[in-house]
């Protein structure tokens, strides 16, 4: 699905950090806060955000916005909430077990766990980003592999190598933070024969809910031409209030 | 009765009066019965190939596993520890371990592999990896790198089509991802279980077996690392497969299995229980082998009948001597049996050597098809391209009995002809 | 060779008709045997063909060149834009050769029914079309066939239905990845459940009219993935792919493909088939052919008395040869005319009413994803009846010639002396 995709953008996204601007030195410690900072930039212990996305691929564009509840990690609730045919259609996932609501039929589903390992829900992203959080620092040893122009812009370039049993199937991700306001520039995984597979951009730096981060990410498959998913953030509540109830299975239907 | 014992003696010399006839006749009649043992011989041999191929891409001969799986296959079900410790025991022991050619301990489970550009789900096979060699086809179908070699390794192995869907190649990443096991009701509620887990594998050798669906959904790895990932106590499985020496043991292992199992939550089944569709095969082989055999006999029985009428015919001539001598036509009847008798026996004789004789070839070198075929064979054939000749016993008695009943039977017709022999018109000379 | 030698050769052939009688019979059993196994060789071969390309493989498809092998929902015929399915049709069926066609569309999803949900395989078809190309109306158990005046009524396997516990009658909801990437739901009736004996099928597939998948899907009615395509003759089934493949050019863009493409599992099965069945004929043949050698053999020994005779009368050796030759030719033809006769009512039930294997196979079979039936249908393999002729002649002919000249080489009152 679409928006499964995008949650693992989302995740993805979440593992920018860097509220604080990195010291430049080649201590590997340092550069290990650095991309921790960065994986929560977009991570609190709840957030309430509205967003845009837009799918693109050779079958044209598709553009949603939709509100997204988060809580400890565990779990979320999106909702859509244009265009007004998929309006309503929700996702809640609590723990391990997911939902849909289907405002056309005005029903609730259960989604089999073994369907969200399914290929057919979209093969672009793998699943697997989904559901499991993304320990950048916990599964990679990071170095910082540059430091200094790119261009006319100052940056730095973290270089996150797998840990020999992390279970990940890239052969390496290198991230371009840059200088001036310590935002992430761009975050590229490569595969182990060293060819870059995909391709995730940040741009549009803004102050939201109290913290700059970058409000639109863009990630790029390498070897599909012409497919893309764009995020954009419209507003993001970091630490929020979620009324009780707001993940319940019960409260989908609206 | 000493007139029994003559005519039996006369009927004998006859045969060698005319040696070269006769033994022209007995080679016919040998080969007959010879290219019927062969052709039974290919036949069951091929299809005790077929059923021991697909027994061993499947559960085996026999196979224990949880109560209720073979129905459900869902991948919470296991086999309880004491239960696979008691099979473990019963398989030691003498008479038993005498009949077992491999045993192999699987937990089974769906799942997700991901390589960097793609995703597919699977179907998990956790094995140990000597004991998989002893039963599955797998290990011997691999195209490229090796089968797994230890229990620790997180090495993976994975089919053909697998490895093209996901781009990957001997010694590539991959991600195995999967729902933890539910062990248990109260495990459930408690929440525990059903969370996602992956793990890092690397693909140690990929297989083909020209089974597109094995080919694009199987993938083997250590058991040890399969229970790590599933979250499963050391000693749980979800099947015990058992490959035996002789298939045909099956049934009687399967029946001790149950009986010392009573009363444990586990089914035993035999390849006909877990695999219907493959003893349906068998059943249509069978079938197609019963036709075939009628078929050959009745070519055997219109040569035994062609050449007794010949023989009674081209001698007309002698037969009205013997009658113009005083041979009364019982006797005739009684000295062409006798003959044919003796006939067949030296036929069937040379049939059972020759035929045995080649058999024997055919079970130890086997019958290569790419012999035939040249080059137009198709690379990834599913079934071995050579075929083994497999005759028991008791298809040889059944087949020389009933060529030699037949052989007997149809002598009945001629020896009744010769019995009417006419005097003078059998006495023209030309 | 003067008439007077032919009449004399045929002549020689009725004075001792029993011999020849014997002879023949030896001959034409023989053939007709052979033809009889050829037959139902060539007939579980076909039907295995048959089978395999009933249920939902048929036995040619055409896609968009894109979509195989990985068949991704976006590559219908066409692109992005359809095609005139209804020309595309009328074009294939313009083919003498071609019985039937159907437009397919698929797509996947899961299904729900109250809280149970699984993933399936959605397949749109066009109820009436279908009907002439694949045989899954005949499959269903429960409940009725699909129609097209029925949008909302599907089918579904029958492990599916008890897998999601629902009945004939029960309401499903239906997901899916539409084209547009939205999620595409749907409610449904459970119209009919099938029973195809292929586990897959009968596991994951779900069956609904093909402008109904459409819609779920998002796409417009000219927007299918596959059109399948039965012949009135299986047996050219790669030739008349290559020919559609040419005659349907560029609009829209296609790549047509045979069923041994398709189903490559299937094509190997047949070929190990092939393989067997030939070492079994090969036996046979070897059987017919030694009872035709031996009773060649010892018709012509059995006369060389005769054959001296004539010498003494001045008739040379070579023309000894030449006569037990010429009888020989002639009782080999009459014998195959015989034996064609004797397999022909044979041949013709084998083919129109088949072999009932009865409580042998008790119940369908599946072999590599086919299911065989109970009853085993012949079919005529003409250029293997015309070989076996051809080998059966050489031996008899050759069977004659040996003792003939061997007879020949006899001095007259040697020959004459043999009784």
């Amino acid at each position: 699905m679409y928006w499964k995709k995008n949650f693992v953008v989302l995740c993805v996204a979440i593992t920018i950090l860097a509220a604080s601007p990195p010291a430049r030195t080649d201590d590997d410690q340092s550069a290990r806060q650095t991309v921790e900072r960065i994986a929560h930039l977009l991570v609190a212990k709840s957030s309430i955000a509205t967003l845009t996305m837009q799918i693109s691929n050779d079958n044209g564009k598709h553009d949603l916005s939709m509100k997204v509840w988060s809580a400890g990690g565990e779990d979320v609730l999106l909702r859509i909430l244009t265009p007004p045919i998929e309006a309503n259609t929700a996702v809640l996932k609590i723990g391990n077990d997911v939902w849909y609501y289907l405002p056309k039929t005005n029903r609730t589903v259960k989604v089999p766990s073994a369907m969200t390992m399914n290929t057919w829900m979209g093969s672009d992203f793998t699943v697997d980003d989904l559901v499991k959080e993304s320990f950048l620092t916990r599964d990679y040893t990071i170095s910082n592999s540059f430091h200094g122009d790119r261009g006319d812009v100052a940056v730095d370039e973290y270089t996150l190598t797998p840990k020999s049993d992390a279970a990940v199937v890239y052969g390496k991700i290198v991230l371009q933070v840059r200088q001036d306001n310590q935002m992430p520039a761009w975050q590229r995984y490569y595969d182990e024969d060293g060819k870059l597979v995909r391709e995730l951009t940040f741009s549009d730096y803004k102050i939201m809910g109290g913290r700059l981060i970058p409000t639109r990410l863009l990630m790029r498959p390498t070897d599909k031409a012409g497919a893309q998913t764009t995020i954009v953030y419209d507003d993001i509540t970091f630490d929020a209030t979620i009324t009780d109830g707001t993940f319940a299975v019960n409260n989908l239907p609206r | 009765m000493s007139g029994f014992l003559l005519i039996a003696r006369i009927s004998w010399r006859n045969l060698w009066r005319n040696p070269r006839g006769t033994l022209l006749t007995a080679l016919a009649l040998g080969l007959g019965l010879a290219l019927l043992l062969i052709s039974l011989g290919l036949l069951d041999g091929g299809h005790e190939q077929t059923v021991a191929d697909g027994v061993r891409l499947g559960p085996g001969d026999v196979v224990i596993q949880a109560k209720g799986y073979q129905d459900s296959g869902t991948q919470d079900l296991l086999l309880a520890a004491p239960v696979v410790t008691s099979v473990e025991e019963f398989l030691q022991t003498p008479p038993t371990k005498a009949i077992l050619r491999g045993m192999s301990a699987r937990l089974l489970a769906t799942g997700l592999l991901s390589s960097a550009t793609n995703a597919s789900s699977v179907a998990i096979v956790g094995v140990i990896p000597q004991a998989e060699r002893s039963v599955s086809l797998v290990p011997e179908r691999i195209i490229e790198g090796t089968y797994l070699s230890s229990n620790k390794a997180a090495g993976v192995v994975i089919g053909v089509e697998l490895a093209r869907k996901l781009g990957v190649k001997v010694g590539s990443k991959v991600v195995l991802m999967t729902q933890v096991v539910r062990a248990s009701a109260a495990a459930d509620k408690a929440g525990t279980g059903g969370e996602m887990k992956s793990t890092l594998l690397r693909v140690t050798g990929i297989f083909r077996t020209g089974l597109q669906a094995f080919d694009a959904g199987v993938i083997d790895l250590p058991l040890s690392v399969a229970q790590a990932l599933l979250g499963v106590e050391d000693h749980q499985v979800t099947q015990i497969a058992l490959v035996l020496e002789r298939e045909g043991d099956s049934q009687m292992l399967a029946d001790q299995l149950r009986e010392r199992l009573s009363g444990q939550p586990v089914e035993v089944l035999t390849w006909r229980e877990s695999m219907p569709m493959l003893a349906q095969i068998l059943h249509l082989d069978h079938s197609f082998s019963y036709v075939m055999n009628v078929v050959v006999l009745t070519m055997v029985g219109l040569g035994i009948l062609n050449t007794i009428l010949m023989r009674v015919l081209e001698r007309r001539y002698e037969f009205g001597v013997c009658a113009a001598l005083g041979l009364r036509p019982l006797q005739f009847a009684a000295m062409i049996i006798g003959e044919s008798l003796a006939l067949t026996s030296i036929s069937l004789t040379l049939g059972l050597v020759l035929g045995l004789g080649i058999n024997h070839y055919f079970a130890t070198t086997g019958l290569d098809f790419r012999w035939i075929f040249g080059h137009s064979l198709p690379p990834a054939l599913v079934f071995d391209p050579i075929l083994y000749s497999r005759l028991s016993p008791s298809r040889i008695t059944s087949s020389v009995s009933v060529v030699f009943i037949m052989a007997t039977l149809i002598s009945l017709y001629p020896a009744f002809k010769a019995a009417q022999t006419e005097l003078p018109s059998s006495l023209k000379v030309l | 060779m003067s008439i007077r030698f032919l009449q004399l050769a045929w002549r020689n052939l009725w004075r001792n008709y029993r011999r020849t009688f014997i002879t023949m019979a030896a001959i034409a059993f023989g053939y007709a045997m052979l033809m009889f196994v050829a037959c139902l060789m060539a007939g579980l071969r076909w039907q295995m063909i048959e089978n395999g390309t009933r249920l939902l493989l048929s036995q040619i498809e055409v896609h968009d060149p894109g979509y195989y092998p990985n068949r991704p929902i976006q590559k219908t015929i066409g692109g992005q834009n359809g095609t005139d399915v209804a020309a595309l049709l009328s074009a294939i069926t313009a083919d003498p050769r071609v019985e039937a066609a159907a437009p397919r569309v698929y797509g996947y999803g899961m299904v729900s029914a109250g809280d149970r949900s699984y993933g399936v395989e959605l397949l749109g078809i066009d109820p009436a079309r279908e009907r002439r190309v694949t045989a899954l109306h005949s499959q269903i158990v429960k409940g009725t066939y699909l129609s097209e005046g029925m949008p909302k009524s599907v089918a579904m396997g029958d492990k599916l239905a008890s897998t999601i516990r629902i009945r004939v009658g029960s309401e499903i909801v239906v997901l899916t990845q539409a084209a547009d990437g939205s999620m595409g739901n749907d409610l449904y009736t459970v119209g009919g459940i099938f029973h195809t004996g292929l586990d897959d099928m009968d596991r994951s597939l779900v069956v609904m009219p093909v402008s109904s998948l459409q819609d779920l899907l998002n796409m417009p009615h000219g927007r299918i993935h596959e059109v399948g395509i039965k012949l009135y003759d299986i047996a050219g089934a790669t030739a008349v792919a290559a020919d559609l493949a040419a005659r349907l050019g560029k609009t829209p863009a296609v790549r047509v493909m045979a069923w041994p493409e398709l189903a490559p599992d299937l094509a190997d099965y047949v070929q190990f088939n092939r393989g067997v069945t030939f070492v079994l004929f090969f036996i046979f043949f070897l059987v017919a052919v030694i009872g035709i050698m031996n009773t060649m053999l010892m018709a012509v020994f059995e006369r060389t008395r005769e054959l001296g005779m004539l010498m003494a009368l001045g008739m040379r050796p070579a023309q000894v040869i030449g006569l037990i030759v010429a009888e020989a030719a002639g009782l080999v033809c009459a014998s195959l005319i015989l034996g064609g006769a004797i397999g022909a009512p044979l041949l013709w039930y084998l083919q129109a009413h088949g072999l009932d294997l009865g409580g042998k196979t008790g119940g369908v079979v599946t072999i590599a994803g086919v299911v065989v039936g109970r009853l085993w249908y012949g079919r005529q393999d003409f250029p293997v009846y015309a070989q076996a002729a051809l080998g059966l002649s050489i031996t008899a002919l050759l069977s004659a010639l040996y003792p003939a000249w061997r007879a020949a080489h006899f001095r007259p009152t040697e020959a004459m002396r043999k009784v």
